[in-house]
């Protein structure tokens, strides 16, 4: 089987507009997160805190020179990854448009990010606003496929908040399959006062920045952001600069509630089980894990048991969404990159803001960024419906 | 690729149990709503929270999780998934000034409240997707099937495409132009010339698995592309019948999406004349309405046809004396953009 | 309203609101667990029941734990309701 590599990444979050920018502030313990927003008129502006991306949608359509109209803020964040991610693959225009080159992307928000608009045109109280074919998930990967003339496999995935580690899956399965020689992977979402009110009516926002796996967490950030991997054959690098090896992935469902996870765990534990299988590597290979971490009471708890289930002596790990919040559907892709920066600077970020770990599992993450040898690196992205994603990222 | 060993469907016509496909059942006011079943089987406690597409969705999959059929894997493909829930849950923070909502409908509205609830009903914990991506969410969900069925030999995977027209699903594709403007009866859709389809809604779902044996149908080749060049389209169409012509696979029967929209009426029209003359040409969408996975109902009604079921005249394009299918060609196009191509035999 | 009154009303709503359609509200009675045994519900209606009681009886409770000692069946929330409404 044909492995399965890393060749250029894009990332925008609440702590940078790249690669480069987002390591920075990982290295120097720098959260993202802050009790501003001033997207949208929302009675959560300066109450609650996010991890807004700081650059507005106008400033975002000028410098991406975008002049379709009914383009949304989660396609702009797509596009500003995407195009860091091209650049730095040096992904040639032809091999772009190649019927080859597939993409798998996510979304779980996609022009829900216009909520009123949304409202507005669903209870037909407009003749139309520029945005009615923008609404869907779909929108974004649309949008890219147009603007770059693609001409591959091309797919979105909205399977909640595990939904782009799914899109890095598959985009590997369809090169694996023969569906693609080479893929572009990732997902993007950005806030929106839908998702702000749907996590809020289930209590699970928390009212200060979130501290994950900490006795007292509250409950989780919503964050914003995009990130776009390459991935290539083996076959095809030829002497190009190579980030990371894709070694594993899995997905598994907790089958529990829709929209919290079992007491014993079994989606997380056969996740991060199933990934170790495909990668054919045992527990104890696992240098470090990049948690889902959210922040909430049930995520942490169960998290936490399920590694100890699988590893006994659970590896280092930590959640970076305590610097960008949680993304969504983006943060199986930011995170992804985070975890190969982890293995390319054989570094671990902190987990911010920990003061007592959780009494039921003891455990104690990552506290301030250490250099450390990093081999092999797992992510893990839990979503609604049980919906359990892991990745690992192996040093080339 | 693969083999479908069951499949049921629920949509505007009488397609779950007992299936009547020469009575046309006509759209109310202007859309083609799914003939919901009475659900008995799904207990009272999850139905309460499911709005139609979850409901249709686990309706359609509820003969197979009523007969215990091995499911080791769930692979849902919408294009819109819970909109209804979504709206709701809009129409409150509004209402409610983003005050204390009531959760249910935004947990509900997330695109995988299908494979998720399929998943718990089943108790299954392996493998569970759902692809988003418009007019190719079925496609794409078809596509995992095959390349999971590839890392796991033996196993049995539930795919299903399913979609439903809400008010405000409505209202918005009506306002992006997607339907005709004057209300037109489904039995002459393919008459008016006219932009715009007419709104369906539906859920097939399939028993797939790598086992021939007993298989009602298998799906042999499948591409898909994005393009609004009609050459583009009939080129690459050509070369996927070329690619795919074999003495076993002589294409005798093209079902096509047609979908009454003259501005996307090129595109099926340069596909036809690149089959021979004689191959007899099926339509699908005046039974179905048009929606994102209307090609998970085209791809039931293929398995239908191979299977020998006596074919309606009101499917036939032109009129012809048609001899059971062996081999169908299954293209589809979504709003002139996302086209598909799928070739299937018994 | 009496008690009585109250708890008849209560159970209508509690039906309507969790769209509970199977559910005869005079078949609920008045010491039946919600959670769990009894009607089934889950932690997602336990946020509902919150909704409803600010929603008709002007009740905020902060905290869904404090939420699961008040939702223990009708009894229980009726008392509650008593002590606690504001319309």
């Amino acid at each position: 089987m044909s492995r399965i590599f890393v060749t250029g990444m894009g990332v925008i979050s609440a702590i940078g507009h790249s690669v480069a920018q987002n390591r920075q502030h990982l290295v120097s313990g720098t959260c993202g997160i802050q009790r501003a927003l001033d997207l949208f008129p929302t009675k959560y502006a300066g109450l609650l805190p996010f991890g807004q991306v700081r650059t507005s949608t106008e400033t975002l359509v000028k410098q991406l020179q975008v002049t379709d109209p009914g383009v949304t803020r989660t396609s702009l964040l797509a596009l500003h990854a995407f195009n860091e991610m091209l650049e730095d693959a040096q992904l040639s225009p032809e091999d772009l448009a190649s019927p080859e080159t597939a993409l798998a992307g996510a979304s779980t928000v996609g022009g829900m990010c216009l909520t009123d608009e949304l409202f507005a045109d669903a209870n037909h109280h407009t003749n139309g606003s520029p945005y009615t074919s923008s609404y869907d998930c779909a929108s974004v990967n649309m949008f890219l496929q147009k603007r770059y003339g693609l001409k591959g496999i091309i797919n979105t995935i909205n399977t909640a908040c595990s939904s782009s580690a799914n899109s890095i899956m598959y985009g590997a399965m369809l090169m694996r399959n023969g569906f693609a020689r080479r893929a572009i992977v990732g997902g993007t979402d950005s806030l929106a006062k839908y998702t702000i009110n749907g996590f809020n009516a289930l209590h699970i926002l928390s009212r200060e920045k979130c501290t994950p796996f900490d006795e007292n967490r509250n409950g989780l950030n919503l964050g914003e952001g995009a990130a776009f991997l390459l991935l290539e054959k083996e076959e095809d690098i030829n002497g190009k600069k190579v980030y990371a090896e894709l070694t594993g992935y899995c997905n598994a469902n907790d089958a529990y509630h829709p929209s919290s996870l079992s007491d014993e765990g079994d989606g997380p534990y056969l996740s991060m089980q199933g990934a170790l299988q495909v990668a054919g590597l045992t527990p104890g290979q696992i240098d470090f894990i990049n948690a889902h971490g959210t922040g909430t009471e049930n995520n942490d708890e169960v998290e936490g048991r399920a590694m100890l289930r699988l590893f006994n002596t659970a590896p280092a790990f930590a959640s970076t969404k305590s610097f960008t919040g949680h993304t969504l559907g983006a943060a199986g892709a930011i995170e992804a990159v985070y975890s190969i920066l982890s293995l390319v600077h054989q570094e671990a970020y902190a987990n911010l803001r920990f003061t007592k770990p959780v009494p039921s599992t003891g455990l104690t993450p990552v506290l301030a960024h250490s250099p450390m040898p990093v081999r092999h690196v797992m992510s893990n992205s839990f979503g609604f419906g049980g919906n359990c994603s892991s990745l690992i990222f192996s040093k080339p | 690729m693969l083999y479908i060993h069951r499949t049921y469907c629920i949509s505007p016509q009488q397609t779950f149990g007992q299936v009547d496909l020469e009575t046309i059942q006509e759209p109310a006011n202007k859309r083609l709503l799914a003939m919901e079943p009475n659900y008995e089987g799904i207990p009272p406690g999850v139905l309460r929270r499911m709005g139609r597409a979850v409901r249709m969705g686990v309706g359609a999959s509820l003969p197979l999780i009523k007969e215990g059929l091995p499911i080791d894997g769930i692979i849902i493909g919408t294009g819109k998934g819970g909109m209804e829930d979504c709206i709701k849950f809009l129409n409150q923070i509004v209402q409610y000034e983003e005050g204390l909502l009531a959760p249910g409908n935004f947990v509900q509205s997330t695109s995988n409240a299908v494979a998720a609830q399929v998943g718990m009903m089943t108790k299954n914990k392996s493998y569970n997707s759902t692809h988003v991506h418009r007019g190719h969410a079925f496609e794409n969900a078809l596509i995992d099937a095959v390349m999971q069925l590839n890392q796991f030999p033996g196993k049995n995977f539930l795919l299903g495409g399913l979609d439903e027209i809400s008010d405000f699903d409505y209202n918005i594709e009506e306002l992006d132009g997607a339907y005709k403007k004057d209300p037109v009866s489904n039995k002459v859709l393919f008459d008016v010339d006219s932009a715009g389809s007419i709104a369906g809604e539906g859920a097939a779902v399939f028993l797939v698995n790598d086992q021939p044996a007993d298989a009602l149908a298998s799906i042999r080749a499948l591409h898909i592309l994005h393009s609004e060049d009609e050459k583009l389209v009939a080129d690459t169409f050509r070369q996927f019948v070329e690619k795919n012509r074999n003495a076993a696979d002589t294409i005798d029967f093209f079902l096509s999406g047609e979908s009454g929209d003259n501005r996307t009426r090129k595109f099926y029209t340069a596909c036809e004349s690149a089959l021979p003359a004689s191959t007899p040409v099926a339509r699908f969408k005046h039974l179905s309405g048009e929606y994102c996975t209307a090609s998970a109902f085209g791809l039931w009604l293929a398995c239908r046809l191979v299977q020998g079921m006596a074919l309606p005249a009101h499917l036939l394009k032109s009129p012809a004396s048609v001899s059971t299918p062996q081999t169908i060609l299954l293209y589809n196009n979504y709003k002139g953009v996302q086209h598909s191509f799928m070739l299937l035999r018994k | 309203m009496e008690t009585a009154e109250l708890k008849q009303q209560l159970k209508k709503q509690i039906v309507q609101f969790l769209n509970l359609t199977s559910v005869n509200p005079d078949d609920i009675k008045d010491d039946e667990p919600l959670f769990g045994e009894g009607l089934g519900l889950d932690s997602i209606d336990s946020i509902e029941l919150i909704v409803l009681l600010s929603r008709e009886y002007g009740i905020e409770i902060k905290d869904p734990k404090e939420g699961r000692k008040i939702l223990v069946d009708i009894n229980t929330i009726a008392a509650y309701i008593e002590q606690h409404r504001t319309k």
